[in-house]
This record gives structure tokens, sequence and C-alpha cells, in this order.
């Protein structure tokens, strides 16, 4: 895993002891897992009482370092032995890598999810809306006659997180036949079979 | 239901006797190609030269015919309610039937070429799909997100195509599927088969 100099700095000073002990050092690091997590940035996250005492620049720093270190690991899908090597090189004591790593593995799956969900895609389809109508006459045609349907597919334009961004739904709105409508499920069904047989490769 | 012709439209028409029914047929023609690919005023000049009439007169004429097309199939007047409106014009027998031709011959493209007048949505064109595997990304490595992208091709009714690139989960696929099935189902029910059957 590799750590730039300042986030490696911000956990050796979390590695020693004159600055953190053991009980702030565990507060610090769940309230990092936690902070990664919440839906809104909270800026009392670091409010807690055990951080009183300590220096605030130094805290910052420290929080940053770590939650940096939990993002990397989590992206690479870090293994006990990577983590324990990369605190290791830190000044991390064995307490504190095991501390770490309980929190890391309490946490992982959660963070996964979190970070799968970042990134950018076309539109992605959320849900289906349908509506038959029967049209009798309009103002050029009389005696029409003629069932038709019109489907909406409720689309959002970027997938995130955070529900802030504002996120217009661009929905698509079309018409159809029943002919045309039976050939669009037929082919969406084609798609659903191939992905059932890729799952069972 | 018997078409009523105003008397302005009587008269244009009331040039169409005036000359041999071979005329008329050409004029036939040329009112219905009018109306699928538009007017077209110089034909008008060469007619009226041959005929040694107005152009007025000839544009007058081949106008009326289009009116009466596009009103007749507009309303898909019946073969008999068609011959008894164009009576009250006068023509000879032989003339009637040569336009009762007409209507019949080309009334399911008129009202084609109508429809695409109404105001109307995109209507469904065709779907192309892809099945991918999402394995990494900037925020996230070893990854193993299975998505669905779909290119939805869609027509306006003026014969303008686009296509949208869409995405989504097996999931929320298998979701789409069934709603979409539903629908399908649903104008095989009793209600909806009523409906279409008692209104025609």
């Amino acid at each position: 895993m590799e750590l730039s100099e300042s986030v490696q700095k911000g956990l050796q000073s979390l590695a020693d002891a004159t600055f953190f002990d053991m009980k702030t050092f565990s507060v610090l690091i769940e309230v990092a897992f936690r902070s990664l997590l919440s839906a809104h940035a909270d800026r009392s996250v670091l409010d807690q009482p055990e951080f009183k005492r300590l220096d605030q620049k130094l805290l910052k720093h420290c929080h940053t370092a770590a939650t940096t270190c939990i993002l990397e690991g989590v992206k690479q899908n870090a293994d006990k032995s990577t983590i324990s090597a990369c605190l290791e090189d830190v000044s991390f004591d064995a307490e504190r890598t095991e501390v770490f790593y309980t929190t890391y593995q309490k946490y992982k799956s959660d963070l996964e999810t979190l970070l799968s969900s970042l990134g950018r895609c076309p539109p992605h389809i959320n849900d289906v809306s349908w509506r038959l109508e029967y049209c009798i006459k309009n103002g050029h045609v009389h005696k029409v006659n003629e069932p038709s349907y019109l489907i909406s597919l409720n689309v959002e334009p970027i997938l995130l997180q955070n529900a802030n961004n504002g996120g217009s739904s661009e929905d698509v709105h079309f018409s159809c036949t029943m002919e045309q409508l039976q050939d669009l499920v037929g082919k969406m069904k084609d798609a659903a079979k191939s992905l059932e047989k890729a799952t069972q490769l | 239901m018997l078409l009523v012709l105003s008397d302005e439209h009587k008269e244009h028409l009331g040039f169409l006797p005036e000359v041999d029914s071979a005329v008329v047929g050409e004029f036939g023609r040329i009112a219905v190609e009018f109306l699928r690919k538009g007017t077209n005023p110089k034909i008008y000049e060469g007619a009226a030269r041959k005929l040694s009439v107005d152009a007025e007169t000839v544009q007058h004429g081949v106008e009326g015919l289009m009116y009466l097309l596009t009103e007749s199939s507009k309303l898909m007047i019946s073969e008999v309610d068609f011959q008894d409106s164009v009576l009250v014009l006068g023509f000879t027998e032989d003339l009637n039937q040569l336009l009762l031709q007409l209507y019949l011959e080309n009334r399911k493209e008129i009202r084609h070429i109508l429809g695409e007048l109404t105001p109307s949505l995109p209507h469904y064109h065709n779907l192309e799909w892809r099945l991918d595997v999402q394995l990494a990304s900037r925020a996230l490595r070893q990854q193993v997100k299975p998505t669905v992208t779909m290119k939805l091709h869609l027509e306006e009714s003026g014969g303008d195509k686009s296509a949208k690139v869409l995405q989504t989960d097996p999931a929320t696929l298998m979701h789409l599927i069934q709603e979409l099935e539903k629908a399908l189902a649903e104008l095989k029910t009793t209600h909806c088969r009523r409906i279409l059957r008692n209104i025609k």
C-alpha cells in the first residue's frame, strides 16, 4: 500500500503513546471509520471528550491520515498481512495494529459498498411505469381505434452515494404498440437469460 | 356520414367535368403526389398551358381534389357515403366512379400521412443490449459487479431517429421485465377486450 509522506507522518503520530494513549487511539480509530460511512459530513465528528486535551491540528492530521489509510486498504482489498506490514512501517505496536485491523474487518464490507457506488456510468434505470390507452380519434384522423402503450423509464443521471447531488431524473418516455412492447420484453428476457447462463459458468 | 362541401369547394371542383376523364385521372394522381411530397406550383402552369385555362383554375381543381380526399380519409367514410356526398356536385357517373376509385385506393396511405401530423411521443424502434462486469474503478479495485448496458432506439413520427444508452443492474432488469409483462397481460383481460371489441 503506497501512502504519502504526510499520511505516514500522521500515522506515526498515532502510533506514539505520548500523543495518544490506548483509549484515545481506539476512539479515534472508531471515529475515523464511522465518519467515512456517515451520510453527511459532520463538523462535530472530532468533538469527542477524549480529544479535548489534544492539540487540534495534530488531531485533524491524524484523523486525515487514518481515513486515507483506511480508504486505501479497502480500495485494494488489503488483507491482514498487507495492513500489518504497512502499520509496522509507521511504528504501530502489535496492540494498536490489532485494534485497527479488528475495526477494519468490522466496517470493511460497508465501505466497499460505498466505494463501489462511486463513479460515473450511463444513465441508470431504476424503475418503469406504463400506461395502456385506446386512441379513438385525434384532430387529424378520426376512427383510429388502436390501443397503444406509453412507457416511462425512471432514470438517474449519475449514480452517487450521497443524495445531495440534486440529480434531476431524466426520464425516458416513449410509446409503442403491443407488438413493439413484445419485442422489447423479448429482448430484455434474452439479456436476463444470458445473465443466468453467465452466473452458472 | 355525409361529407358537407362548402360552396367555394364545389366551385373549385366544378372545373373537373369540363376536361377529359384522363385529365381528371392525372389531376388525381398529382393530388395524391402532392399529399405525399408537398405541392409544386410549376405543375399547375404546365397543365394550364396545355388545357388553355388559368393556372389558378388548375390549382383550385387540384386543391379541391386534395381536400376532398383528406376529408374523406380523415372521417373514413364508407363507399356509399362517399358516392352520396359526391352526387351533390352533379358530375357524370364515370367521373363519380373515378373519384370513388381514387378515394378507395389511396385512403389508407392518406390516413397514415395525416397520422404523422398528430402530436406524439417518440416510439420504440429497437433495443440492443450488452452484458458487462465491472472489475475495478478508480474508487475500488477487485470488484465483480454485473451490469446490463442497453441502447434504446426511438423514432419520431417524422422519421427522426434517436438512440439512448442506458444501464441497469440484474435485479432491476428482472423487475422491469415483470412490470412490462404485467402491462402486456392487461390487453388480454376481459375489460380491455370488451372495449376493443365494442368501440369500432
